[in-house]
C-alpha cells in the first residue's frame, strides 16, 4: 500500500515538473498533477478515490489554479442531478417490481434452446442497458442466466461475459446508458435524437458483430446447452419460478417510465418549442419526474434520495469534472489539443482514430468517466483550431463503452457481475479467460466504429 | 445490575473447522438459532446462525431485484446444500460478532441487541476467552423481574 502511494505521489510530482519544464505555467502543471492522482488514484486506490478527491480540489482551490466559481460550473451540476433523478427512477422500478417482471420474462420464454438463450440474454442485456445504468441491468441479467444455467446444470459463465459485453455495447445506445452518454450530450450538445440516429443503429450493428463472434467463440459452450435442454426438457419450472405481484403501482411506475422515456426523446423538439437552451428539457425530465415520484410515495421519499441515490459516485464524479474542468480553465488542455492536433497533421480522419483507440484501450483499465472526462476538455479546445468535432464525440463515446470489454475490470458492469459470480458460484474467472474474448470483441467492434466514423459521411 | 448476574455460563460452542451441515442439525436439535464458534485457544471467532445459512442458499442478488414471490424453489438450492455439506463452518459464520464484558450493565447489552439485531451476545474476558452468553431472554427476565420488585416494594 505505501509503495503504491508513494509511487503514485512521485509520478503525479514527476508529471507536475515536467510539464512545467517544457514550458507550461504553474497553474497548468498544478492542474495536471491533480489530475493525474485522480485517474490513477482510480486504479491503485479504489477505495480512496473520494478523498483523493476531495483533497485534490481542495490544493486546486488553495493554489488559485482554479476560482470558486469556477470550480462550481465546472463541476457539471446539471450532469449529477440528471443522474440523481435517474437514480431515483430507477430506485421506483425496483421497488415496484419492474425488474423482476423483465427477469421472469427472460425465465418464460418458451421452446428455449441454446441460440434463442444466448440472442435473449444480447438482446436484453443491450436493451436494458439503453435505458438503466450498466449496473442495474447487469445484476437482473445474471440472475436470469444463473437460474437458467442451474436448471440446465451448465456453467454460466460464458452467458455471464456475453451479457456483460452487450450490457457494455448497449450502455453506447442512448444517452441515458451510461454517465459518460449525458456527459458527452451535456458537453458537446448532442442530442437524445442525435444518439438514436446515430449511436443506436451503429450500437446494433455491434451487436450483430458480437452475436458472430460469441456464438463461434463459445460454440463447444452452446452445443453443451442445446443437449442439456434436449435431456432435461421444457424449461416448465423456470417459467413458475418467480411471479412479480400485478400491483397497481408496478403499472404506475413503468407509466411513469415511459413518460420520462417520451420527453427525454422529445427533448430537443420541446427545447425548440419553448424556446430554451441546449439539452434544458433533457437534463429536467428526470427532475420533474422524479419529484412527482416523491409526492406519490412521499414516506419513502428520503429512502429513495438515501439508498438508491449513490452519493459517493456522484460526489466524486462531480469532483473529478472540476479537476477536468480546471484542465481547461488553465489552458493545460489547449496546449495538449494544439499538440495533438499537430502531431496528427490537423488531419480529422487520423484525430478520429487516434480519439477512439486511444479511450478504448484507456477505458479497458480505467474508469471510462474518468477517462471521458478528462478528454472532453482537449475535444473542446479542437474547436479553436476550426477542427470538426462531431466525429470526436461519438469516437469518445464508443471508445469510452467499448474499451470496458477488454478487460475484466474494464468497466463497473464487469466488476459486479463477476463479484456475484464469485459469491453465488465460489468461481474465479482468471485474467485470460476473460481478456482473449474480450480482445477480439473490443477489437473488432471497435474497428466496425472506426470505419463507420471515417467512411460514412453520416457520422461527419 | 451486571451482565456477569444473569449470564449462563455453560456455554455450548462449536469449532471453527466443524463440518457446516452437521452444525445446522445440531441447531435443529437444540431448537436454537445459533451458536458461537471457539476455537482451541477458546477464544471466540465468529457466529454460526440459521440466518447465515438463509443468506448462503438464497442468492446474493435476491435483495436487489426488488419486489417479487418466488413460486418455486429455485434448484441452486439443492446445489448449495451439497456444498453446505463439504464446508466448515469457518466459510459461512459471522466474523463480526457483538461481544460484551461481564460488569457491562444490562441496559448497554440490551441497547447492542437492539442496535445490532443479536438475538445473544457471548461475553469475553480480557484475553478474548468466552466466559458466558446472554440471551435476549435472560436479560428481559432479569430486567422485569427488577421492576416487578420496585413495584411491589
Amino acid at each position: 500500500m505505501l509503495r503504491k502511494f508513494i509511487i503514485l505521489i512521485a509520478i503525479s510530482l514527476g508529471l507536475g515538473f515536467l510539464t512545467k519544464s517544457i514550458g507550461l505555467s504553474s497553474h497548468q502543471a498544478i492542474a495536471i498533477s491533480i489530475f493525474s492522482v485522480s485517474i490513477l488514484g482510480t486504479l491503485f486506490f479504489w477505495d480512496f478515490r473520494l478523498s483523493f478527491a476531495f483533497l485534490g480540489v481542495s490544493i486546486l482551490l488553495l493554489t488559485k489554479a482554479i476560482d470558486l466559481e469556477n470550480l462550481i460550473k465546472f463541476s457539471s451540476l446539471e450532469v449529477i442531478l440528471f443522474l440523481v433523478g435517474m437514480m431515483v427512477l430507477v430506485g421506483l422500478l425496483k421497488e415496484s417490481g419492474v425488474f423482476a417482471w423483465i427477469v421472469s420474462l427472460i425465465l418464460r420464454v418458451r421452446n428455449l434452446s441454446a441460440n434463442k438463450f444466448l440472442i435473449s440474454v444480447i438482446v436484453f442485456s443491450a436493451l436494458l442497458a439503453c435505458v438503466v445504468d450498466e449496473v442495474t441491468s447487469i445484476i437482473f441479467l445474471v440472475a436470469a442466466i444463473f437460474e437458467i444455467c442451474d436448471y440446465f446444470e451448465v456453467d454460466p459463465v460464458p452467458f455471464l461475459i456475453v451479457s456483460v459485453f452487450a450490457t457494455n455495447i448497449g450502455s453506447a445506445g442512448t444517452v441515458m446508458g451510461n454517465p459518460i452518454g449525458i456527459l458527452i450530450a451535456a458537453k458537446s450538445g448532442l442530442t437524445f435524437e442525435d444518439f438514436i440516429l446515430k449511436a443506436f443503429p451503429l450500437m446494433l450493428v455491434i451487436l450483430l458483430a458480437l452475436i458472430v463472434i460469441v456464438k463461434f467463440w463459445y460454440r463447444k459452450q452452446l452445443n453443451d446447452l442445446d443437449n442439456k435442454m434436449k435431456k432435461l426438457g421444457a424449461n416448465e419450472i423456470l417459467i413458475r419460478l418467480i411471479s412479480v405481484p400485478p400491483e397497481k403501482s408496478l403499472k404506475i411506475a413503468l407509466a411513469i417510465f415511459g413518460t420520462t422515456l417520451l420527453f427525454i426523446s422529445l427533448h430537443h423538439r420541446l427545447e425548440l418549442l419553448f424556446n430554451l437552451g441546449p439539452n434544458t428539457v433533457l437534463l429536467v425530465v428526470p427532475l420533474v419526474l422524479s419529484g412527482c415520484v416523491m409526492i406519490w410515495k412521499w414516506q419513502r421519499a428520503r429512502g429513495y434520495i438515501e439508498k438508491d441515490v449513490e452519493w459517493w459516485t456522484l460526489l466524486f464524479f462531480m469532483l473529478l469534472f472540476a479537476q477536468a474542468g480546471t484542465l481547461k480553465f488553465t489552458g493545460a488542455t489547449d496546449v495538449l489539443a494544439k499538440k495533438i492536433a499537430y502531431l496528427t497533421g490537423n488531419n480529422p480522419v487520423f484525430l478520429t482514430g487516434v480519439v477512439l483507440w486511444i479511450s478504448t484501450i484507456g477505458s479497458s483499465i480505467l474508469d471510462n468517466v474518468v477517462l471521458v472526462a478528462a478528454f472532453i476538455p482537449v475535444i473542446q479546445s479542437f474547436q479553436s483550431i476550426n477542427l470538426n468535432l462531431a466525429p470526436l464525440w461519438w469516437a469518445l463515446l464508443f471508445g469510452g463503452c467499448l474499451g470496458g470489454n477488454i478487460t475484466l475490470v474494464g468497466s463497473t458492469a464487469n466488476i459486479v457481475a463477476l463479484g456475484i459470480l464469485e459469491k453465488e458460484k465460489n468461481v474465479r474467472v482468471t485474467f485470460f479467460r476473460w481478456f482473449w474474448v474480450g480482445l477480439t470483441v473490443g477489437v473488432v467492434t471497435t474497428c466496425i466504429v472506426w470505419a463507420a466514423l471515417i467512411f460514412l459521411p453520416f457520422y461527419k | 445490575m451486571k451482565i456477569k448476574e444473569v449470564m449462563k455460563r455453560e456455554v455450548i460452542s462449536v469449532k471453527p473447522t466443524d463440518n457446516a451441515l452437521d452444525v445446522l442439525n445440531l441447531l435443529f436439535k437444540m431448537q436454537i438459532s445459533g451458536l458461537p464458534v471457539i476455537d482451541d485457544q477458546g477464544k471466540l471467532v465468529g457466529m454460526f446462525t440459521e440466518k447465515n445459512v438463509l443468506s448462503f442458499i438464497l442468492p446474493s442478488y435476491i435483495e436487489k431485484i426488488g419486489n417479487f414471490i418466488y413460486e418455486e424453489d429455485p434448484k441452486s438450492i439443492k446445489g448449495k446444500f451439497a456444498y453446505l455439506s463439504k464446508m466448515q463452518i469457518s466459510q459461512v459464520m459471522r466474523r463480526d460478532v457483538v461481544t460484551a464484558r461481564e460488569d457491562s450493565s444490562l441496559c448497554e447489552i440490551a441497547k447492542d441487541m437492539l442496535i445490532r439485531k443479536a438475538r445473544r451476545i457471548p461475553v469475553i474476558d480480557e484475553t478474548g476467552k468466552v466466559i458466558g452468553i446472554v440471551s435476549r431472554c435472560d436479560i428481559l427476565k432479569a430486567l422485569s423481574k427488577k421492576a416487578e420488585a420496585a413495584v411491589n416494594a
